[in-house]
């Protein structure tokens, strides 16, 4: 933030007699509400363009002494000085206004709120209470509508419901880029519309449901499940991606019935995604883990938690162990991880990146993301933003509204660095520079950036060698930003906490005598007890688990697939205790599997991509279940080497005290970039709605979820001798996996697939990364 | 977004590409595009809509906004000439509701519905600023002035008959739909001179005004 203020003009009006100063080309409704005057609207949202649709906002105006003929809608007037205004409370005129406009809404209005979602927190039903006559005139027939009907999967409409104030066709078109709904019919029968074929499968249709101001955009899922008032709302935080989306949880009666966009004007503004707003079923699935499971003879067997405590402490007693925090965690609980495995356990051999990662992300990560405060507004300001390795709509939804709307507002310039160009990047009107994966880093080095420019990394750009060396030089060259958006919400928080082999909490070099010095003390352990070199990556963990040399591992939500090839034959062998919510493929081989409770049971913390710290309650209030932490704080009590902390609180204290560091940074050494490698390459990465674990249970969601295909361009198409829609095969020594090609906007050579598709996961699936050579053929 | 369209020939697409090539923003082009959709297809067909999202980069969902829009463009196949009695209220009281509801027996056919060998559709409609002419009867937007029912009625038997009619006004003949729907998509067809272009009742005042009438 700087200090200096844009100059702005200001306009000084009158509204109901008070003086109020506000900036040019301020709408009169706003202006009013600086007084506290609430002028009633609908179709009116200070995050859209004015339309005028609903007219419900009329005024009376008069400028300069001369009065405007009719009232007006103060929704789409600007203030200029020397403005009277007389709103519905000093302007009989204005009033009547308001309330005829009322009455035509309502004639064709259905008596629907007794069995309406909305009813309750209902803007039409609440203004026809204020600004309403108490009766209607109106004896004719109303207009009726077959109801509801599904634009979508998860998103119903009942059209007679709807006042046509076109808010959610505002927010398709202007907000999410994607005008799948439009106003059809217009006349008499004007209706919200998709296109018969075409339904509305944006990655955003929720925020529609959230901002319809009747009942008449309804979320399937929620439909007919509660009312309003019987809900208890708390303010919460997304866990599903790094956007770090406020959020809000409604709760009945234990069950977390549904959630909402919270308005965080520095983060997500009034928006989310529809990921965080509607797949939370996950924590109340049949399958969730209940009490703790002790391994005896070879099966699992329910154990009380005294037991199991002992057990895993036993368990870990002595051995060499292996920390995997898996990038969901709080960073409380990745905070506690990170000092259970140095403190407790005596080890650096800790790491959160369950997913593909390299040495050089680490040395990355050290040297140029723990610590650093690039926020949104840098996006707000850039004067260029380059997109590499990362889709933003796919990989961090919010991301990708804050550039797009700066692309509309002021024709922000970004750059793809890209196999595919994708959708996304044409919404973001980008420069697509198409590069086979794995040469990103070449592309990288042609730019010219300054001070303002940011550039955007996403976490698969480490499958690229030299890639992030790339960013890293590129940044130094041009003093450009680097923002790393991971994908997970816990993965920028656990880098913070430490818990990654070459880091203490604050982002302190693990190399760093100093660093570990001011740990210890804060721990109160021998500094000398902190081991001096870094620890192995997650893949390296499972690696020496194999060969023998790690006996035990403390793995907190990991699915072992979501890693390149990962090693299983370590599992079988050492000693593994599990904290998770369902089983996994962990499950079936660990000893020791303890409960833990999901972010709804418990309060924290999460780190958006930011570093901004989102903090969050317990929304769901009796919970059976406790947060790792507190597990953590069991078994290292059991072990003899207490943490020190058993509550969130406590622990977000504790780290407080840590988590800034002022020595320096750990050093990177650059990497060279990789030589392509030949043939017909891959890439791939998640798509927003995919087969991922939190979304289990949620079909309606689902339903909206992108296709499976294999894409490849007209080139590739023509050497394979295919066209669009043949199903072709893709394999390597791992395995294969077969799907229908969509012709798109590739470079050469290149397949794309979806990483974690039903149909196609391809790193377990076929076991390679981005940039791997593959085989592809026609058919199955 | 858009679902593939149906192939169409690459002459009709040529002629899309050059409705845009008019406009200096390419979504300019919709309207005469769904005319030309009309002038190939009889009316506004679902594969029409698609092509004109595919090559105008919009969704479908906003095209068919346009075209559900207008009532010129029809969701349903026009018939080969396009009726339309103007039963707006000058009309309506000189005898347009009469010759609305006449035709309707008529032809057995209701509002917006089509005859069973496809020569005439039917469709009441708004004013045309032919009040000066009332009752006017519209076929493919070409004007049959001051018609009766017995008017009317003779007007749709030639033309299911193939006779073609000279309109009132306009051309010698009156045209196709579709041949009407290219006019309006922008392609010339050579007419735009022939018969009257403004009868005597619409310059009337400007007469009097110039004092060339009394
Ligand atoms: S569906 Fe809701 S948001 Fe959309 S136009 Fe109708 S009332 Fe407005
Ligand atoms: S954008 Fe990310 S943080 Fe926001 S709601 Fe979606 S998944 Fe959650
Ligand atoms: S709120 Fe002003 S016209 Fe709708
Ligand atoms: S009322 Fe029929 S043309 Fe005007």
């Amino acid at each position: 933030m700087t200090a200096v203020q844009p100059q702005t003009d200001l306009i000084t009006l009158t509204i109901d007699g008070f003086e109020v100063t506000v900036p040019k080309g301020t709408l009169v409704i706003r202006a009013a509400e600086q007084l506290g005057i609430q002028i009633p609207r609908f179709c009116d949202h200070p995050l859209l363009s004015p339309v005028g649709a609903c007219r419900q906002c009329l005024v009376d105006i008069e400028i300069n002494g001369r009065a405007f003929p009719k009232p007006q809608a103060s929704c789409t007037i600007p203030v200029e000085n020397g403005m009277v205004v007389k709103t519905q409370l000093t302007s009989e005129v204005a009033h009547k206004a308001q309330e005829g406009v009322m009455e035509f809404l309502l004639v064709n209005h259905p008596l629907d709120c007794p069995v309406c979602d909305k009813g309750g927190e209902c803007p039409l039903q609440n203004q026809a209470m204020t600004s309403g006559r108490g009766e209607s005139r109106f004896e004719g027939k109303k207009r009726t509508f077959e109801k509801p009907i599904n634009i979508s999967s998860q998103v119903l409409l009942d059209r007679e419901r709807c006042i046509l104030c076109a808010r959610c066709t505002r927010f398709s078109k202007e907000i999410a880029g994607d005008p799948f709904i439009d106003m059809g019919e217009r006349g008499a029968l004007q209706q919200v519309a998709i296109y018969e074929k075409d339904p509305f499968d944006s990655y955003f249709s929720g925020n529609t449901v959230q901002i319809c101001p009747v009942g008449a955009l309804t979320g399937s899922a929620y439909r007919f499940r509660s009312r309003p008032f019987d809900l208890v709302s708390t303010p919460s935080v997304c866990e599903h991606c790094a956007s770090g989306c406020s959020l809000r949880t409604d709760v009945r009666r234990n069950k977390t019935l549904r959630r909402l966009a919270g308005n965080d004007p520095e983060v997500n503004e009034e928006w989310n995604c529809d990921k965080g707003r509607w797949a939370f079923q996950y924590t109340m699935v049949k399958d969730r883990i209940a009490t703790p499971l002790i391994r005896e003879n070879g099966v699992l067997r329910e154990a009380s938690w005294p037991e199991a405590i002992a057990v895993a402490a036993n368990g870990l007693q002595g051995k060499k162990a292996g920390v995997l925090v898996g990038g969901r965690a709080t960073v409380e609980d990745s905070y506690a991880y990170a000092k259970f495995a140095r403190a407790t356990l005596g080890t650096n051999d800790i790491d959160f990146r369950s997913r593909p990662h390299s040495d050089e992300e680490r040395d990355f990560l050290a040297a140029h993301v723990v610590g650093s405060k690039v926020r949104y507004s840098d996006i707000d300001t850039a004067d260029h933003v380059v997109l590499v390795g990362f889709e933003p709509e796919e990989e961090s939804p919010i991301v990708f509204l804050r550039i797009r709307k700066q692309v509309r507002k002021r024709a922000l310039s970004v750059t793809a660095i890209s196999p595919w160009q994708t959708r996304g990047f044409k919404k973001l009107q980008a420069k697509y520079i198409g590069v086979a994966p794995g040469a990103e880093g070449n592309a990288l080095a042609q730019l010219s950036l300054t001070n303002q420019s940011v550039i955007v990394v996403g976490e698969r750009l480490c499958e690229s060698a030299g890639g992030l060396s790339a960013v890293a030089e590129l940044a130094r060259k041009s003093g450009a930003k680097i923002a790393w958006v991971p994908r997970r919400a816990g993965e920028r928080g656990a880098l913070e906490a430490g818990a990654i082999g070459n880091l203490l909490p604050g982002g302190r070099p693990i190399s760093d005598a100093a660093a570990r010095v001011d740990v210890a003390a804060a721990w109160s352990i021998e500094s000398d007890s902190i081991p001096t070199s870094a620890g192995s990556d997650s893949k390296a963990i499972f690696a020496a688990a194999a060969r023998g040399e790690i006996k035990a591992l403390v793995i907190g939500g990991v699915d072992p697939f979501d890693m390149h090839a990962p090693d299983f034959a370590g599992l079988e062998s050492a000693f593994v205790l599990s904290l998770e919510l369902r089983p996994s493929a962990i499950t079936e081989r660990a000893d020791v599997v303890l409960p833990v409770a999901a972010v709804t049971e418990k309060s924290g913390s999460f780190m958006s991509w930011e570093g901004r710290t989102r903090s969050f309650e317990q929304a769901v209030p009796e919970t059976p279940h406790q947060s790792d932490l507190y597990i953590l704080s069991l078994i290292a009590e059991a072990l003899g080497k207490p943490l020190g902390f058993s509550t969130v609180r406590g622990a977000a204290k504790e780290f407080g005290t840590l988590a800034n560091w002022d020595g320096a940074r750990a050093s990177f050494t650059s990497h060279p970039v990789a030589n392509a490698a030949q043939g017909v390459t891959l890439a791939s990465w998640r798509q927003l709605l995919d087969n991922g674990s939190l979304q289990v249970n949620e079909p309606n969601l689902a339903g909206t979820a992108r296709k499976a295909v294999a894409r490849i361009n007209a080139q590739l198409a023509a050497k394979l001798g295919v066209a669009n829609g043949d199903l072709v095969t893709i394999s390597t020594d791992h395995g294969a996996l077969s799907l229908n090609v969509e012709l798109s906007d590739l470079v050469d050579d290149v397949v794309w697939l979806p990483r974690n598709a039903v149909a196609s996961q391809s790193l377990r699936m076929l076991g390679v990364l981005n940039g791997a050579q593959v085989n592809i053929r026609k058919g199955l | 977004m858009a679902s593939a369209p149906k192939t169409f020939d690459e002459n009709f697409l040529s002629r899309l590409d050059a409705i845009i090539a008019r406009y200096p923003r390419s979504r300019s082009a919709i309207m005469p595009m769904l005319h030309l959709v009309q002038a190939r297809e009889g009316y506004v067909t679902a594969e029409g809509i698609e092509v004109i999202a595919q090559k105008l980069d919009l969704t479908t969902a906003e095209v068919n906004a346009v075209a559900s829009f207008y009532t010129q463009y029809r969701r349903t196949p026009a018939g080969e000439y396009h009726v339309g009695v103007c039963t707006n209220t000058l009309c309506a009281i000189m005898g347009g509701d009469a010759i609305f509801s006449g035709l309707k027996d008529h032809l057995g056919i209701e509002n917006n519905e089509r005859t069973a060998d496809g020569k005439v559709s039917l469709e009441h409609i708004e004013c045309n600023a032919a009040c000066d002419y009332a009752p006017v009867v519209m076929v493919n937007w070409e004007f049959f002035d001051n018609q009766t029912v017995e008017s009317a009625k003779t007007l749709v038997d030639d033309l299911r008959a193939g006779k073609k009619p000279a309109p009132t006004r306009g051309p010698n003949s009156v045209p196709t739909f579709k041949e009407a729907s290219e006019v309006l998509a922008g392609f010339n067809d050579g007419r735009a001179n022939e018969g009257i272009q403004a009868g005597d009742p619409t310059l009337l005042g400007l007469k009097i005004a110039k004092g060339e009438r009394k």
